[in-house]
């Protein structure tokens, strides 16, 4: 297990792209500002201070709390963050300053991760405590009184004044409990050499396959949440062959995945209905294909160049703060400025599953490996949702979608990245010294 | 695992490039396929959300203009006099489209009319790559102001023009309707009220000094009387026996009767001043349908309007050969009952063709469009639409109108101060009701202003009708305008 020979970044290139962020945001917000009539950068230029105060918070933080930390992830999730918070701007100015608080709570909790979590390692502890938190959290909107449903879908925590989405925590907290379950169960998922008790052995490791399994098909029934029940389903798959290797676990989750989506497009209209759309939004362009449609009109409003921030119509598509936000994009910044955001996550695939190559230890690059899938599938299904590759989902695009959980929870998943990244990067200069000591 | 982890990560790149194809697809490949779907609101929403310029009346005061919204269509149309100028500026509405002035002059509006040079480099970068223009109408606000308030809330419609230019100075009508809600941007709002404006029998969306029509009765005996001096001059020095009924020829022992059971007759100047429908009908047999026909094309009959506000109505008169199936159809076209039909406008143009020596000039409420700096970009150049009848003609006939005026059935349409020429008009809608109809023009030796009135469905069957309540306000209008 050697890591490629790739260039490593260093803290200078991490600063230069964090001011090249900046700057890319500004002239955004500056450009959007031009182009609506009204008064928008006057109104919200304070909130646009604090975004940029919050990036710079984030990256002296990682600086000073992880050192060695890959330093060009904050930047790109940086830009993110900050282009998201200009398209909610431009859309809706209520949103706006929300958007900005939740950014404030979402930092706040990046910096909590990293002054509580200073070893990765420290997480493999609490596995089964994070494993019984996040099928509570999963499972939490189905409780009465505190539950709520919202567009179809059972996934909203009301409290208090404000609606949570638990299911966004909680991927985070079964990612860190399947890295560590699966690097101690690997010798026995691993296809191969079978000892003579292996049939046994390998039903009783099959035994949590087929609970992922389970809880995936119960969030997509009973929360009818077929965004987060792919994504999660997905996760699990990825990171058990990734840990045993082999095709029969992609195989198998493949086709139980499959086995469980036609379940459940037999057996519910609105799956059916998801499909249909997908498959022709067109002959229901007013009723159910309205929000398909409107995105597609959108994207094709946009073309190449885009129409120019605030100077498109991206308020007729339903949702196009929280989960439709990618077609507000691909109309005022185009198919470049479309393209760039999917760069931006194919970045972070990349530089995440660089961050898992280079770890010391299986548990560090499995957990570093669910963490990127997270992002990486995610933005995957909601883009091609809204492009019509994929049956639209409800799930928000990381970083970009207005919403608390989202952002509090992928801040979240970048500081437990980065604290991985860093434990790599602490530990290689004294080994290569004692080499040289040698 | 490291091998893995890259094979996963190339699988999720191929996730990444299949994203990019279906972006390329919606953004370059289908891009101009979705744009022009008709289900696609987007070019409509741009269009509505464009800046558009001012519409005003002559003497300043501002009609329609657009202020910016917080909403997706960034501005919003306002009409600050409400429903007063609604006859000429129409409205305009996301979901019923325009009407009136605003559909009209919406190139100038939108700035459309512009050439590529007049946009400086300075607004291709602020994004103003067009320019909106502003429109000022001929209408005057004042006698605007005068003819609605003097038509009261009776169903009528007033046109004043100035007979030398063609310009519309005043057109108002009543019912009428606010176009301010029509513009709203809360599309269910503007549906219910343009869905209860429209089915309101009282058709308060009709502007009705231009597209409705009615029997001008009387007042067309100026054109029976100009198609004499033109067609028959034997006729004009004719003595028209006394009567109060006229038996018609091949009807079967039909007669024709003046209102009221009223006894008159003489030379054409008599028969005009008491409007006398024994006379004039007998003239019409007497001329025959082809001339009386041939002059009410020439004064614009069956011809549409050249108006510069959309879908002006036609006016009509029988054909020449209409008449030869039915005779008696003669006489009672000759007294603008029956198969005539008139707009305010037409009959307006009728009084303002008289003004102006038989000529009729284009009628118009365009009178300049400005660029946002001030600088004119065109300006309206008055021009004939038709010649109607010879100066002479006119002269003779203005002569008699100034008698109906002084001392016939038109004495209310009196300004003080002035010589008014006119004549009035009562047009039998059924029984005991009328269209009280006048039409005028002052000062007579030199006219400004040349009127039409009509006040619908008046109790009262009488030539006075149309003197007792259209002349009045035909006074108070004309009054107005020879003021401004």
């Amino acid at each position: 297990m050697t890591a490629p020979a790739l260039p490593r970044s260093n803290a200078g290139t991490g600063l230069s792209l964090l001011v090249v962020a900046a700057v890319i945001v500004g002239a955004a917000y500056a450009l959007a500002g031009l182009g609506q009539t009204a008064s928008l950068p006057v109104n919200l230029f304070p909130f646009l201070i604090v975004i940029f105060g919050l990036m710079a918070l984030a990256y002296v933080a990682m600086r000073r709390l992880a050192p060695n930390a890959e330093p060009t992830l904050v930047p790109i999730v940086a830009l993110l963050n900050g282009l998201g918070y200009v398209v909610i701007a431009r859309l809706n100015k209520d949103l706006a300053a929300n958007q900005a608080m939740w950014t404030a709570i979402g930092v706040a909790a990046f910096v909590a991760t990293l002054v509580l979590v200073r070893r990765a390692a420290d997480l493999e502890r609490y596995r089964y405590l994070l494993m019984v938190a996040g099928i509570f959290l999963l499972l939490a909107p189905l409780m009465p009184g505190i539950g709520s449903t919202k567009n179809g879908a059972r996934l909203w925590l009301e409290v208090g004044p404000f609606s949570l989405q638990p299911g966004e925590l909680a991927k985070i907290a079964l990612a860190i409990f399947f890295a560590s379950y699966l690097v101690e169960r690997r010798e026995l998922l691993a296809p191969g050499s079978l000892p003579t008790d292996a049939l046994a052995a390998r039903a009783r490791a099959i035994g949590p396959l087929v609970g992922a399994w389970a809880l995936s098909i119960i969030v997509m029934v009973a929360e009818k949440d077929l965004g987060s029940s792919t994504l999660f389903f997905a996760l699990f798959v990825a990171m058990l062959w990734v840990a045993a290797g082999g095709y029969l676990w992609p195989l198998l989750g493949l086709s139980m995945f499959s086995i469980g989506s036609v379940i459940a497009w037999s057996s519910f209209g609105h799956v059916q209905e998801r499909v249909r759309i997908w498959i022709d939004p067109w002959s229901k362009a007013s009723s159910d294909g309205f929000q398909l449609v409107q995105a597609a009109f959108a994207f094709a409003a946009g073309g190449v160049v885009g129409t120019g921030l605030a100077r498109g119509t991206p308020q007729k598509i339903p949702a196009v703060a929280t989960d439709l936000v990618f077609a507000a994009v691909g109309e005022e910044l185009g198919l470049v400025g479309a393209a760039a955001v999917i760069a931006a996550f194919a970045l972070i695939v990349v530089i995440g599953l660089r961050i898992a190559q280079r770890a010391e230890r299986p548990f560090e690059q499995l957990l570093a490996t669910g963490l990127t899938t997270i992002v990486g599938v995610q933005s995957f299904l909601i883009i091609g949702g809204v492009t019509r590759l994929l049956p639209l989902t409800g799930i928000t695009l990381p970083f970009v979608s207005y919403g608390g959980s989202s952002i509090i929870a992928n801040w979240i998943l970048i500081a437990l990245l980065l604290r991985i990244s860093s434990g790599d990067r602490l530990e290689r200069p004294v080994r290569m010294a004692s080499r040289r000591a040698r | 695992m490291t091998g893995r982890i890259q094979r996963l990560g190339l699988i999720l790149g191929v996730g990444f490039c299949l994203l990019l194809v279906a972006l390329t697809r919606l953004q370059v490949v289908d891009a101009a396929k979705l744009t022009s779907d008709p289900r696609n609101t987007r070019g409509l929403t741009a269009a509505f959300s464009a800046d558009r310029g001012l519409i005003q009346t002559a003497d300043g005061v501002v009609l329609a203009k657009s202020v910016p919204s917080n909403d997706e269509f960034k501005r919003q149309r306002q009409y600050p006099e409400g429903a007063l100028f609604a006859p000429v500026t129409g409205y305009l509405s996301f979901t019923f489209g325009a009407d009136g002035a605003e559909r009209a002059f919406n190139k100038d509006l939108v700035g459309g009319t512009l050439t590529a040079g007049d946009r400086t480099l300075r607004d291709l970068f602020n994004g103003n790559s067009k320019k909106t223009e502003d429109v000022t109408l001929t209408i005057n606000a004042a006698v605007q102001r005068v003819a609605a308030s003097s038509l009261g809330n009776r169903k009528g419609a007033v046109v004043a023009i100035d007979p030398t230019t063609g310009a519309i100075l005043a057109m108002v009508n009543f019912p009428t309707f606010d176009p301010n809600p029509l513009a709203a941007h809360t599309q269910d709002n503007v549906r219910n009220a343009y869905n209860a404006l429209s089915n309101d029998p009282a058709h308060p969306l009709l502007p009705r000094g231009y597209r409705e029509s009615y029997a001008p009765g009387s007042t067309f005996k100026v054109v029976t009387s100009s198609a004499a001096f033109d067609r028959a001059p034997e006729l004009t020095t004719k003595n028209y026996p006394t009567l109060t009924q006229l038996p018609l020829p091949r009807s079967g022992g039909r007669s024709l009767r003046n209102f009221g059971g009223e006894r008159c007759g003489g030379v054409i100047t008599d028969l005009l001043r008491v409007s006398c429908n024994t006379g004039f009908a007998q003239m019409g047999l007497d001329m025959g349908g082809d001339d009386l026909s041939a002059e009410a094309q020439a004064f614009g009959f069956d011809n549409k309007p050249p108006f510069d506000l959309p879908a002006a109505a036609t006016s009509r008169f029988p054909d020449a050969n209409e008449f030869k199936r039915n005779e008696p159809g003669v006489a009672f076209s000759a007294i603008g009952q029956q198969n005539v039909s008139a707009t305010p406008l037409q009959m307006a143009l009728v009084a303002a063709a008289i003004a102006n020596d038989g000529v009729i000039m284009t009628p118009h409420v365009l009178g300049s469009v400005r660029d946002d700096r001030g600088n004119a970009v065109r300006t309206y150049d008055a021009k004939q639409w038709r010649k109607a009848t010879s100066p002479e003609t006119a002269a003779a006939v203005k002569a008699m109108m100034i008698e109906v005026a002084a001392s016939g059935t038109a004495t209310r349409a009196r300004v003080s101060g002035v010589t008014v020429a006119a004549k009035t008009g009562t047009a039998q809608t059924g029984t005991g009701s009328a269209h009280a109809w006048l039409i005028a023009f002052a000062p007579a030796e030199a006219p400004k202003v040349a009127v039409a009135v009509i006040v619908e469905s008046q109790p009262g069957v009488g030539e006075a009708t149309g003197g007792r309540i259209a002349a009045p306000i035909a006074s108070d209008v004309m009054a107005a305008a020879l003021k401004k």
